[in-house]
Protein backbone atom coordinates (compact mmCIF):
# COMPACT_ATOMS: atom_id res chain seq x y z
CA UNK A 1 0.00 0.00 0.00
CA UNK A 2 1.21 3.45 -0.84
CA UNK A 3 2.52 5.51 2.02
CA UNK A 4 0.98 8.88 2.65
CA UNK A 5 2.54 11.86 4.29
CA UNK A 6 0.40 14.61 5.71
CA UNK A 7 3.33 16.80 6.65
CA UNK A 8 2.56 20.46 6.13
CA UNK A 9 4.94 21.83 3.53
CA UNK A 10 5.27 25.27 2.04
CA UNK A 11 4.11 25.64 -1.58
CA UNK A 12 7.59 27.14 -2.12
CA UNK A 13 9.30 24.08 -0.64
CA UNK A 14 10.86 23.09 -3.97
CA UNK A 15 11.31 26.51 -5.54
CA UNK A 16 12.96 28.27 -2.61
CA UNK A 17 16.73 27.69 -2.43
CA UNK A 18 18.23 29.37 0.62
CA UNK A 19 21.32 31.45 -0.16
CA UNK A 20 22.44 33.91 -2.81
CA UNK A 21 21.03 34.42 -6.30
CA UNK A 22 21.78 36.79 -9.16
CA UNK A 23 24.44 39.49 -9.23
CA UNK A 24 27.42 39.11 -6.91
CA UNK A 25 28.40 41.59 -4.23
CA UNK A 26 26.13 42.98 -1.54
CA UNK A 27 22.58 41.68 -1.93
CA UNK A 28 20.30 44.55 -2.94
CA UNK A 29 17.14 42.58 -2.19
CA UNK A 30 16.26 40.11 0.57
CA UNK A 31 13.35 37.71 0.00
CA UNK A 32 12.16 35.83 3.06
CA UNK A 33 9.28 33.42 3.05
CA UNK A 34 7.44 33.43 6.39
CA UNK A 35 6.15 29.93 7.20
CA UNK A 36 3.60 28.43 9.59
CA UNK A 37 1.26 31.31 10.32
CA UNK A 38 -2.44 31.48 11.13
CA UNK A 39 -4.41 33.52 8.61
CA UNK A 40 -8.17 34.06 8.85
CA UNK A 41 -10.29 36.15 6.53
CA UNK A 42 -13.08 38.01 8.34
CA UNK A 43 -15.95 39.30 6.17
CA UNK A 44 -18.85 41.26 7.62
CA UNK A 45 -22.32 39.92 6.90
CA UNK A 46 -24.90 42.18 5.22
CA UNK A 47 -25.45 45.26 7.34
CA UNK A 48 -23.15 43.98 10.13
CA UNK A 49 -20.00 46.00 9.44
CA UNK A 50 -20.37 48.07 12.62
CA UNK A 51 -20.91 44.95 14.75
CA UNK A 52 -17.88 43.29 13.17
CA UNK A 53 -15.77 46.36 13.97
CA UNK A 54 -16.94 46.24 17.59
CA UNK A 55 -16.11 42.53 17.86
CA UNK A 56 -12.64 43.13 16.37
CA UNK A 57 -11.95 45.92 18.80
CA UNK A 58 -12.98 43.72 21.75
CA UNK A 59 -10.85 40.84 20.51
CA UNK A 60 -7.69 42.59 19.35
CA UNK A 61 -7.71 45.85 21.30
CA UNK A 62 -7.51 47.87 18.10
CA UNK A 63 -10.07 48.78 15.48
CA UNK A 64 -10.09 46.74 12.29
CA UNK A 65 -8.85 48.80 9.33
CA UNK A 66 -11.65 50.52 7.37
CA UNK A 67 -9.26 51.71 4.68
CA UNK A 68 -6.26 49.95 3.08
CA UNK A 69 -4.08 49.68 6.19
CA UNK A 70 -2.38 47.03 8.30
CA UNK A 71 -3.01 47.56 12.01
CA UNK A 72 -1.13 45.95 14.86
CA UNK A 73 -3.44 44.36 17.46
CA UNK A 74 -2.53 42.27 20.46
CA UNK A 75 -0.66 39.23 19.06
CA UNK A 76 -2.12 39.77 15.59
CA UNK A 77 -1.87 41.99 12.53
CA UNK A 78 -5.18 43.08 10.99
CA UNK A 79 -4.82 43.70 7.26
CA UNK A 80 -7.52 45.34 5.11
CA UNK A 81 -8.49 43.05 2.21
CA UNK A 82 -11.53 44.82 0.76
CA UNK A 83 -14.64 46.73 1.85
CA UNK A 84 -15.90 45.39 5.20
CA UNK A 85 -13.34 42.59 5.32
CA UNK A 86 -9.84 42.01 6.70
CA UNK A 87 -7.25 39.34 7.42
CA UNK A 88 -6.09 38.30 10.88
CA UNK A 89 -2.44 37.26 10.68
CA UNK A 90 -0.97 35.63 13.78
CA UNK A 91 1.04 32.69 15.08
CA UNK A 92 0.65 29.91 17.62
CA UNK A 93 -3.10 29.27 17.35
CA UNK A 94 -4.30 32.04 19.68
CA UNK A 95 -6.18 33.74 16.82
CA UNK A 96 -6.60 30.72 14.54
CA UNK A 97 -10.03 30.10 13.02
CA UNK A 98 -11.19 27.82 15.84
CA UNK A 99 -10.38 30.51 18.38
CA UNK A 100 -12.08 33.34 16.48
CA UNK A 101 -15.43 31.72 15.65
CA UNK A 102 -17.13 32.73 18.88
CA UNK A 103 -15.93 36.35 18.72
CA UNK A 104 -17.46 36.95 15.28
CA UNK A 105 -20.43 34.58 15.46
CA UNK A 106 -22.95 37.44 15.30
CA UNK A 107 -21.30 39.69 12.77
CA UNK A 108 -18.95 38.08 10.25
CA UNK A 109 -18.13 34.98 8.22
CA UNK A 110 -14.67 33.50 8.66
CA UNK A 111 -12.52 31.60 6.21
CA UNK A 112 -9.26 29.87 7.13
CA UNK A 113 -6.54 30.94 4.68
CA UNK A 114 -3.55 29.64 6.69
CA UNK A 115 -2.53 27.09 4.08
CA UNK A 116 -4.09 28.91 1.14
CA UNK A 117 -1.60 31.78 1.02
CA UNK A 118 2.14 32.22 0.95
CA UNK A 119 3.70 35.14 2.79
CA UNK A 120 6.80 36.71 1.23
CA UNK A 121 8.69 39.52 2.90
CA UNK A 122 10.71 41.82 0.60
CA UNK A 123 13.40 44.16 1.91
CA UNK A 124 16.82 45.54 1.00
CA UNK A 125 18.13 48.77 -0.51
CA UNK A 126 16.77 47.76 -3.95
CA UNK A 127 13.41 46.42 -2.72
CA UNK A 128 11.46 49.34 -4.21
CA UNK A 129 13.30 49.18 -7.53
CA UNK A 130 12.58 45.46 -7.77
CA UNK A 131 8.91 45.81 -6.76
CA UNK A 132 8.43 48.68 -9.23
CA UNK A 133 8.83 46.09 -12.01
CA UNK A 134 5.92 44.06 -10.63
CA UNK A 135 3.55 46.57 -9.07
CA UNK A 136 1.86 49.77 -10.21
CA UNK A 137 1.48 50.93 -6.60
CA UNK A 138 3.59 53.95 -5.64
CA UNK A 139 5.80 52.57 -2.86
CA UNK A 140 7.66 55.81 -2.15
CA UNK A 141 8.08 56.30 1.58
CA UNK A 142 6.03 59.50 1.53
CA UNK A 143 3.10 57.76 -0.19
CA UNK A 144 3.18 54.20 1.10
CA UNK A 145 4.08 54.65 4.76
CA UNK A 146 4.55 52.01 7.46
CA UNK A 147 1.13 50.37 7.91
CA UNK A 148 -0.09 51.16 4.38
CA UNK A 149 -1.76 48.24 2.61
CA UNK A 150 -3.17 47.47 -0.83
CA UNK A 151 -5.30 44.79 -2.43
CA UNK A 152 -3.65 44.76 -5.83
CA UNK A 153 -2.06 42.62 -8.54
CA UNK A 154 1.54 41.72 -9.29
CA UNK A 155 2.31 40.09 -12.62
CA UNK A 156 -1.48 39.58 -13.12
CA UNK A 157 -1.67 37.75 -9.79
CA UNK A 158 -3.87 39.01 -6.95
CA UNK A 159 -1.88 39.87 -3.85
CA UNK A 160 -2.34 41.60 -0.53
CA UNK A 161 0.55 43.99 -0.03
CA UNK A 162 1.43 45.93 3.09
CA UNK A 163 4.40 47.74 4.55
CA UNK A 164 5.56 46.34 7.89
CA UNK A 165 7.74 48.03 10.46
CA UNK A 166 11.12 49.17 9.20
CA UNK A 167 14.16 47.04 10.00
CA UNK A 168 16.65 48.12 12.67
CA UNK A 169 18.80 49.68 9.92
CA UNK A 170 15.86 51.78 8.72
CA UNK A 171 15.12 49.81 5.56
CA UNK A 172 11.48 49.27 4.58
CA UNK A 173 9.82 45.85 4.63
CA UNK A 174 7.09 44.98 2.11
CA UNK A 175 4.92 41.94 2.85
CA UNK A 176 3.16 40.09 0.05
CA UNK A 177 0.40 37.53 0.58
CA UNK A 178 -0.24 35.48 -2.55
CA UNK A 179 -2.51 32.51 -3.29
CA UNK A 180 -0.61 29.26 -2.65
CA UNK A 181 -1.09 27.92 -6.18
CA UNK A 182 0.26 31.16 -7.72
CA UNK A 183 3.15 31.49 -5.26
CA UNK A 184 5.75 29.55 -7.23
CA UNK A 185 5.03 31.54 -10.38
CA UNK A 186 5.25 34.88 -8.57
CA UNK A 187 8.37 33.68 -6.73
CA UNK A 188 10.19 33.04 -10.01
CA UNK A 189 9.07 36.43 -11.32
CA UNK A 190 10.45 38.02 -8.16
CA UNK A 191 13.78 36.22 -8.62
CA UNK A 192 13.99 37.49 -12.21
CA UNK A 193 13.17 41.05 -11.11
CA UNK A 194 15.74 41.04 -8.32
CA UNK A 195 18.57 39.15 -10.04
CA UNK A 196 20.33 42.28 -11.33
CA UNK A 197 20.55 43.68 -7.77
CA UNK A 198 21.80 40.47 -6.13
CA UNK A 199 19.46 38.54 -3.92
CA UNK A 200 19.59 36.92 -0.48
CA UNK A 201 16.95 34.18 -0.05
CA UNK A 202 15.77 32.76 3.26
CA UNK A 203 12.75 31.38 5.07
CA UNK A 204 11.70 32.12 8.59
CA UNK A 205 9.13 31.13 11.21
CA UNK A 206 9.00 34.67 12.62
CA UNK A 207 6.33 37.16 11.66
CA UNK A 208 8.01 40.51 11.09
CA UNK B 1 -6.79 54.70 -18.46
CA UNK B 2 -6.94 54.71 -14.67
CA UNK B 3 -9.93 54.22 -12.40
CA UNK B 4 -10.16 55.66 -8.89
CA UNK B 5 -11.66 52.81 -6.87
CA UNK B 6 -13.66 54.31 -3.98
CA UNK B 7 -12.12 51.66 -1.72
CA UNK B 8 -8.54 51.33 -3.04
CA UNK B 9 -7.69 54.63 -4.68
CA UNK B 10 -6.30 55.21 -8.18
CA UNK B 11 -5.43 52.01 -10.05
CA UNK B 12 -4.41 50.96 -13.55
CA UNK B 13 -6.98 49.61 -15.98
CA UNK B 14 -5.43 46.11 -15.86
CA UNK B 15 -6.85 45.53 -12.37
CA UNK B 16 -10.42 46.01 -13.63
CA UNK B 17 -12.85 44.04 -15.75
CA UNK B 18 -15.58 45.71 -17.81
CA UNK B 19 -19.08 44.30 -17.57
CA UNK B 20 -20.99 46.88 -19.59
CA UNK B 21 -24.07 49.07 -19.37
CA UNK B 22 -25.24 49.63 -15.78
CA UNK B 23 -28.66 50.87 -16.84
CA UNK B 24 -30.64 47.69 -17.72
CA UNK B 25 -32.87 46.55 -14.87
CA UNK B 26 -34.01 42.95 -14.55
CA UNK B 27 -37.71 42.75 -15.49
CA UNK B 28 -40.19 41.71 -12.80
CA UNK B 29 -41.01 38.00 -12.58
CA UNK B 30 -43.73 37.26 -15.11
CA UNK B 31 -42.67 40.03 -17.49
CA UNK B 32 -43.25 39.31 -21.15
CA UNK B 33 -40.71 37.70 -23.49
CA UNK B 34 -40.01 41.03 -25.20
CA UNK B 35 -38.98 42.68 -21.91
CA UNK B 36 -36.67 39.77 -21.03
CA UNK B 37 -35.18 39.70 -24.52
CA UNK B 38 -34.52 43.44 -24.28
CA UNK B 39 -32.88 43.05 -20.85
CA UNK B 40 -30.65 40.14 -21.86
CA UNK B 41 -29.65 41.08 -25.41
CA UNK B 42 -30.39 44.64 -26.44
CA UNK B 43 -27.90 47.38 -25.62
CA UNK B 44 -27.59 51.00 -26.62
CA UNK B 45 -24.33 51.83 -28.34
CA UNK B 46 -23.71 55.14 -26.63
CA UNK B 47 -21.24 57.65 -28.05
CA UNK B 48 -20.92 59.91 -25.03
CA UNK B 49 -21.59 59.73 -21.31
CA UNK B 50 -22.58 56.26 -20.15
CA UNK B 51 -23.13 54.47 -16.84
CA UNK B 52 -21.05 51.27 -16.69
CA UNK B 53 -20.34 48.37 -14.35
CA UNK B 54 -16.68 47.64 -13.63
CA UNK B 55 -15.21 44.92 -11.39
CA UNK B 56 -12.04 45.54 -9.37
CA UNK B 57 -11.04 41.87 -9.59
CA UNK B 58 -7.31 42.59 -9.43
CA UNK B 59 -7.81 44.57 -6.22
CA UNK B 60 -10.57 44.70 -3.61
CA UNK B 61 -13.01 42.59 -5.68
CA UNK B 62 -15.78 45.18 -5.39
CA UNK B 63 -18.23 46.07 -8.17
CA UNK B 64 -18.26 49.72 -9.15
CA UNK B 65 -20.63 51.97 -11.08
CA UNK B 66 -18.57 54.23 -13.33
CA UNK B 67 -19.88 57.18 -15.35
CA UNK B 68 -17.62 57.42 -18.40
CA UNK B 69 -17.59 59.29 -21.69
CA UNK B 70 -17.02 56.61 -24.34
CA UNK B 71 -15.64 59.23 -26.77
CA UNK B 72 -12.97 60.71 -24.47
CA UNK B 73 -12.65 58.06 -21.71
CA UNK B 74 -13.23 60.89 -19.24
CA UNK B 75 -14.66 59.51 -16.00
CA UNK B 76 -17.00 61.91 -14.20
CA UNK B 77 -18.26 59.75 -11.31
CA UNK B 78 -17.44 56.46 -9.57
CA UNK B 79 -19.44 54.86 -6.81
CA UNK B 80 -19.71 51.38 -5.26
CA UNK B 81 -22.33 49.24 -6.97
CA UNK B 82 -25.40 48.42 -4.89
CA UNK B 83 -24.48 45.91 -2.19
CA UNK B 84 -20.71 46.34 -2.38
CA UNK B 85 -18.97 45.09 0.76
CA UNK B 86 -21.48 44.35 3.52
CA UNK B 87 -23.79 47.24 2.57
CA UNK B 88 -27.47 46.43 2.48
CA UNK B 89 -28.93 46.73 -1.00
CA UNK B 90 -31.42 49.58 -1.11
CA UNK B 91 -30.54 50.72 2.42
ZN1 LIG C 1 -10.83 48.45 -5.21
Amino acid sequence: MAEFSWDVRSPLDRALAVGRYGARGDAGVTLTEIRNFDLVQVMARRGKAAEMAKAAKARFGSAAPKTPQAVQGSDATLIWSGPDQFFVLSKGGKHAIGALGQAFAQSASLSDQSHARVLISVSGVKARAMLAKLSSIDLHSGVFAVGAAAATSMDHTSVTLWRGNDLADGLAVFNVLVFATFAESLWHTMLDSAAEYGLAIAHSEQLA
Amino acid sequence: MRIVCPFCGERELGEFTYLGDAKPVRPAAGAGADAVYDYVYLRDNIAGVMSENWYHGGGCRAWLKVTRNTLTHEISAIEPAAGAGAAKVGA
